[in-house]
């Protein structure tokens, strides 16, 4: 019993990411001299957190259902430049910004996915082809409508309250957003049907609408979902800072690829749960912020990600492999 | 259309009985697919920007662009018809082209060695990445995205370390500047016609050589590749070698073109030889696609990114067009693919 217990515990998905966090604490308390407190007071890695994962929760349920959506990292100034250039450039209201940015995202997934659902093109690919044309599209448009490739936004105080407002003066709020988010999701995922259907499109596309699953709306509903997140993190960053930010979406991509992966989730689908996806964006926004906080230089940051990533999948794969093995010697 | 689908099964079916010679597989579909997208962008540009793209100015413009980028997309591709990714060529460019100007600039060692060492720096990082993916069979795109950041890591540490900043400067000798970094008439890259190199020895390699059915193969099933007893191990390894050896030959020339090597730099590169590779035909579930079919792509993806330049058209907006282009690209291949199946399927009833 005691045994089936453990083994239960280590084959679920969020065990190698829960180690991955301890792992990466300790590395920084023993050799980066780090003071807990001061870390776990800072807001600095849980605005970064908050950002990465609202956007890793649809992006690693993408991957749990066998795809990928690469797109994201050109939803995030297509949604921060819409509301600008509409709310800010031709000053209409702020909800109107706020529709349209989401509707940018909207309309990307429904294209990433309809093209995926329609075609046998790898989703990779489809996003790459869309990440370059919305990353045209958004900086060609903003100078052509506004001559610049920033644009500033005045929003009203209730959108500040809601989107961009700092609580204690340096926590953003779009933490709570990630905070309710992930709950709702855990609820979708793991209480509701819609939950394994996806574990059941990620694990075997073909056999899962066989049995009766839409398993076209369901991929099409997570592409929109993935590239509304995105432009949604867009939004708020320009709410909160006054301003659209034309750069800085690409780092996105392989930040939540290597979040979601840290968090247990298998590439090639069927395997993740969305509380190893939280935890991963938490450990990888210490490892990239939590570096100031040491001793040590922060140039080492990304040797830091790369090692992490490496054994978290190491890891991952040999407790699914101890975890099964353990399972079938039982069943003898 | 019928007579297209019954060329199309025509050529299939005389490749599949190994009769097939390098011209036969010139004429096969992908490389016909990416002619015409090219022929289409070259008459747009030819067009829209007038003479200026019809001079030596407008051809060097987008030839340097593509020869530096094709360099990658060649091995980039052969990985891609193995069914394999590599993320890590965007941080083996600048860590090689660090390795020379730290080697050779910074401490002032003979050039030779540090050449020899920048190149060194991607047959490793290209070895660890081979065997990563063989030992653990985690997908490749995870494993060298790890790479990438570990590499990337290290290149950043280790130069503020030894240098303690960011960029290194190098004056090269004149010899290495006329084998690796002239510009020939002013403004054509020597690097082209090291492009042309790469292109005849990787051209030998996948379509002449035996190792390039053994490439088809591994993409195409790799298990029965294995029993088939081809070393698919050794054989995935020396390619992500041969990826990391040309990132590593890029960033080496790039450092003796510029005369400095900065620690950013090189990501760009990562979607866009995969844009290339794509836009050339080659399947990214592997299996399928040609040499000449990625130089028709980076060609096409290299005069779309500097065309725009000599046209009254926001630059910007060749983003677009790659993406656009990217999308019918894999999309018609798909679709004549589809034809072509259910033509042969209803061929066998």
């Amino acid at each position: 019993m005691n045994m089936f217990s453990i083994g239960s515990f280590v084959r679920r998905p969020e065990f190698g990411a829960i180690l991955s966090l301890i792992a990466v604490i300790a590395f920084y308390v023993i050799f980066g001299g780090v003071n807990l407190t001061t870390m776990f007071g800072a807001a600095s890695w849980v605005n970064f957190a908050a950002n990465l994962g609202i956007v890793a929760l649809p992006v690693g349920l993408l991957m749990i259902a066998g795809e990928l959506d690469i797109s994201i990292g050109a939803m995030i100034p297509a949604g921060s430049m819409t509301i600008a250039i509409i709310s800010g450039y031709y000053e209409l209201p702020i909800i109107v910004g706020i529709v349209a940015s989401l509707s940018i995202g909207v309309l990307v997934g429904l294209i990433n996915g309809i093209i995926s659902v329609k075609t046998t093109v790898p989703s990779l690919i489809i996003t790459l082809g869309t990440l370059v044309a919305v990353q045209g599209f958004v900086l060609g448009a903003s100078v052509l409508i506004t001559g610049n490739a920033s644009v500033a936004l005045d929003s009203p105080q209730w959108a500040k309250t809601i989107f961009g407002q700092l609580i204690g003066g340096n926590y953003q709020v779009i933490i709570i957003w990630w905070f309710a988010l992930t709950i709702i999701f855990a609820f979708v995922v793991h209480k509701m049907k819609y939950g394994n259907w996806i574990y059941a499109i990620g694990g075997d596309k073909i056999s899962a609408r066989n049995a009766g699953i839409p398993t076209n709306k369901m991929i099409i509903t997570l592409f929109v979902l993935s590239s509304t997140s995105a432009s949604f993190v867009g939004m708020c960053g320009a709410i909160l800072f006054n301003s659209a930010q034309v750069s800085g979406g690409m780092n996105y991509i392989f930040n939540t690829i290597v979040a979601i992966v840290v968090g247990g989730v298998l590439l090639t689908g069927g395997f993740g749960s969305i509380i190893g996806i939280f935890i991963g964006a938490l450990t990888f926004a210490i490892v990239n912020q939590g570096i100031y906080f040491t001793d040590i230089d922060r140039n080492w940051s990304s040797l830091i990600i790369g090692v992490m990533l490496l054994a978290a999948v190491l890891m991952n794969n040999s407790f699914r492999h101890m975890a099964l093995t353990m399972m079938t010697k039982k069943k003898k | 259309m019928d007579t297209k689908n019954i060329t199309h099964t025509s050529a299939v079916s005389s490749d599949t009985q190994n009769t097939s010679t390098a011209l036969g597989k010139l004429i096969r579909r992908p490389e016909a697919g990416s002619l015409l997208g090219l022929l289409a962008v070259f008459v747009f540009f030819a067009l829209a920007a007038g003479e200026i793209f019809l001079m030596p100015a407008g051809y060097s413009s987008w030839l340097n662009i593509a020869a530096e980028i094709g360099i990658i997309a060649l091995p980039v591709g052969l990985l891609m018809i193995a069914g394999e990714l590599d993320i890590s060529v965007g941080a083996i460019i600048p860590a090689s082209s660090l390795t020379v100007a730290i080697i050779s600039g910074h401490y002032g060692a003979p050039e030779y060695i540090g050449i020899a060492a920048g190149l060194g720096v991607g047959l490793l990082i290209g070895f660890i990445n081979g065997v990563l993916v063989n030992r653990t069979g985690v997908p490749s795109l995870i494993i060298t995205i790890a790479t990438m950041f570990g590499v990337m890591g290290l290149t950043l540490g280790i130069t503020v370390w030894l240098v303690g900043s960011t960029g290194v400067a190098i004056v090269p000798s004149e010899t290495t500047t006329y084998l690796l970094g002239q510009f020939i008439g002013g403004m054509f890259q020597i690097t082209i016609f090291w492009w042309i190199a790469f292109v005849v020895a990787i051209f030998y390699l996948l379509h002449i050589s035996p190792y390039g059915n053994w490439i088809y193969a591994l993409g195409g099933d790799r298990i029965s590749a294995r029993n088939a007893g081809i070393p698919t191990a050794g054989l995935t390894t020396s390619l992500f070698m041969l990826s990391g050896f040309c990132s590593a030959f890029v960033g080496v020339s790039q450092v003796l073109v510029y005369q400095s090597a900065q620690v950013l730099g090189g990501q760009a590169f990562i979607f866009n030889s995969i844009m290339c590779v794509v836009i050339g035909g080659v399947l990214l579930t592997g299996g399928a696609g040609s040499v000449i079919g990625i130089v028709l792509g980076t060609i096409t993806f290299a005069m779309v990114n500097q065309g725009i330049y000599f046209t009254d058209i926001d630059p910007n907006m060749g983003s677009i067009i790659i993406g656009a282009l990217l999308l019918i690209a894999v999309m018609a291949n798909d679709k004549f693919r589809q034809l072509a199946l259910s033509y042969s399927n209803k061929k066998k009833k």
